[in-house]
């Protein structure tokens, strides 16, 4: 069949941010679904948010109350929600309380009184909450088969009534295998919440939508005053790849570009991975001031450091961040907060960058972005920051992290995480033993892109950033933290043997 | 202390659906009556919406808090299917004027219990379905506050 005879299938907004990316473009009109989940998990409020997005006084919605909330109750607490829209009450929902027929009567009543409402209204969305109880009434006066016939009329009417339907239950998983509703149901939306340490962590996962194609596997959620916010695995950025880069970027370090062969190729993703104190956030503010000052637009995500901290250091180099800011070239976001998700984060960090078009991005640094996290999101970190790193990157992005490394005094930790996974290219700051001081020096360990130097460069922290000087030839071992001076060092040949023996251990 | 449901604007409010209810047919010595049918039609209405058992526990909510103003509402109770039971004979038991003082504050305490619960915009919303032309500014948000 060509794509000219298929039938097309409008898709609804489900007025949940991020919601409709993850079911494949939105609700299929006059789909059959189930919002499954605990209590208190968000399922009535996701019903409303439908409902609000949708209702219309031509095409209304039909919500229909059973046992579960009272409807005041739920009226009160719904109403607080940005998405209420009070004018749609009057003519575009109407709530419709279902209890006393659920409790008195039948299930062929239960049918009659909904098929009468939907007749009369001629529903564009049509809702039963808690169609949990009615399944509970029902299997406790009368059988399975009596069930699934009912729910079988109550899915042939609505689809036949051009209904888009949402049942909403307080399921478990295990009631999948048995429960006929699941499988009538076009779609089955489920919601979990649990507790991990002392952080909710809220996840929602679209377990069977016919028709459509959709981000499978779960996906985090959050409940504010607008509502339910969805994030999407995939950022909506899924099916972006990353282009060839065709410049390189400066990172405010003449001596740096040159080891770089030019700079940061455009697109890749840099990892300056160091112990505490040797420039990381100091580098990073130093690339996105030349950015600045070249006219690119960027974003600084600071998980460690206050705004303030990257102004005044930028003013040292000479670069306005506070005037960058307020027109729009700049936009620094402090993350700090111990309960955020990732993908809630990654999403801040996709508008951010989609809002002003930037170029550049910093994350300073990924130890502190982990540590914001909420305990349950910290296992996932690793593979969703591949995740963002890959769709920003893929958009063109260039993205500069840091990450704290324990300096080990016998070998050269990379960084706690993946590298390869995480990066294009990787800077490594590092201490080193000398002469009684502890200097610092730099080297770049990769650069994926192609040639870079191999030089183990000593540097220091000046009031204008980091200044590169030069190549610590005289030793060895400079990657263990402690060098020792090679037998041909001026160093060593001044010194009587013995004397010379011992200083090279 | 919890604050009287029943404020001036709600007796406003009742009076305005008494006297509109008395407009489409009744005297105006029988405010009960029109009392009455007011109520009737918030119970056709609301029951819909909020269910039989959540429109009678409201109604005996109001008809309690009523009492503690009006002691002769005793008399009065409210049905299984939430209609009031006596209150049509009212009339003929009490004085116009006392009469009209206990129906008002019945139903000014139905309508503020709906605003505790719902607010004012939303019970104006759920009156208006009932009373189309039911007056806005009655319930005009804040007016109260500001007095």
């Amino acid at each position: 069949m060509s794509d000219q005879d298929k039938v097309s299938i409008r898709k609804l907004p489900t007025g949940v941010p991020g919601l409709d990316e993850i079911m494949g473009g939105g609700l299929p009109e006059f789909s059959f679904n189930i919002i499954a989940g605990g209590p208190g998990c968000g399922k009535t409020t996701l019903a409303h948010q439908i409902v609000f997005a949708n209702a219309t006084p031509e095409r209304p919605a039909l919500y229909f109350t059973v046992l579960g909330e009272p409807a005041i109750k739920m009226l009160r607490y719904q109403q607080q929600y940005q998405f209420f829209d009070e004018a749609k009450l009057l003519n575009s929902i109407r709530f419709v309380n279902l209890s006393q027929v659920v409790l008195e009567k039948d299930l062929n009543a239960v049918l009659d009184e909904i098929v009468k409402e939907v007749e009369a209204a001629n529903p564009a969305i049509v809702v039963v909450d808690s169609f949990r109880t009615v399944i509970r009434k029902t299997l406790a006066s009368t059988g399975e088969w009596e069930l699934q016939s009912f729910i079988q009329r109550l899915a042939l009417h609505l689809a036949s009534w051009q209904a888009t339907t949402f049942l909403i239950g307080e399921y478990v998983p295990e009631e999948m295998a048995n429960n006929p509703v699941f499988t009538v149901a076009d779609g089955l939306f489920w919601l979990y919440q649990t507790v991990e340490r002392n952080s909710v962590v809220r996840k929602l996962e679209v377990i069977k939508l016919r028709g459509q194609g959709t981000v499978p596997g779960l996906h985090t959620f959050r409940i504010t005053d607008a509502g339910l916010q969805a994030f999407s695995r995939t950022l909506g950025l899924s099916g972006k790849r990353k282009v060839p880069a065709e410049r390189c970027l400066s990172t405010g370090i003449p001596e740096l570009d040159k080891m770089l062969s030019g700079g940061i190729p455009e697109g890749d993703s840099i990892l300056v991975a160091g112990p505490s104190g040797t420039g990381k956030s100091i580098l990073a503010t130093q690339f996105m001031a030349e950015g600045i000052r070249r006219g690119e637009r960027g974003i600084i995500a600071g998980f460690e450091e206050r705004s303030q901290k990257y102004l005044v250091r930028a003013g040292n180099f000479g670069v306005d961040f506070g005037a960058a800011q307020k027109e729009g070239r700049l936009s620094m976001l402090s993350l700090r907060p111990l309960d955020l998700s990732v993908e809630e984060t990654m999403q801040e960090l996709v508008d951010a960058v989609n809002k002003i078009g930037a170029k550049r991005l910093v994350l300073d640094s990924l130890s502190g972005f982990e540590m914001a996290l909420s305990p349950g999101f910290r296992q996932d970190f690793r593979e969703s920051l591949y995740r963002l790193i890959s769709a920003l990157t893929g958009i063109g992005v260039t993205i500069l992290s840091t990450v704290e490394v324990e300096d080990s005094f016998t070998a050269m930790p990379f960084s706690a995480y993946a590298v390869s996974f995480l990066s294009d290219d990787l800077i490594r700051l590092r201490y080193v033993s000398i002469k009684g001081e502890l200097r610092k020096v730099l080297v770049i360990i990769k650069m994926r892109g192609g040639e870079h130097s191999k030089e183990i460069r000593e540097y220091e922290i000046t009031f204008a950033g980091l200044k590169i000087g030069k190549r610590l030839e005289e030793y060895q071992g400079l990657t263990t933290g402690v060098p020792v001076p090679y037998p041909e060092s001026p160093e060593i040949r001044e010194l009587p043997q013995e004397q010379a023996n011992k200083k090279q251990g | 202390m919890m604050m009287n449901a029943a404020t001036p604007r709600m007796r406003t409010f009742a009076r305005w659906l008494i006297a509109r209810e008395a407009a489409a047919g009744y005297p105006p010595e029988e405010k009960a009556q029109a009392a009455f049918r007011a109520c009737e039609k918030l119970r056709q209405h609301l029951s819909t919406f909020a269910g039989v058992a959540g429109f009678r526990s409201l109604l005996s909510r109001a008809l309690i808090l009523a009492k503690a103003e009006v002691p002769w509402l005793s008399a009065v109770e409210v049905k299984a299917d939430g209609s009031l039971a006596e209150l049509g004979s009212l009339d003929t038991q009490h004085d116009m004027d006392e009469a009209e003082k206990g129906v008002v504050i019945l139903l000014a305490q139905l309508l503020g219990l709906l605003v505790t619960f719902i607010g004012e915009a939303l019970t104006l919303r759920l009156v208006q379905d009932v009373w189309p032309d039911a007056p806005s500014d009655v319930m005009d948000s804040g007016k109260e506050k500001k007095q």
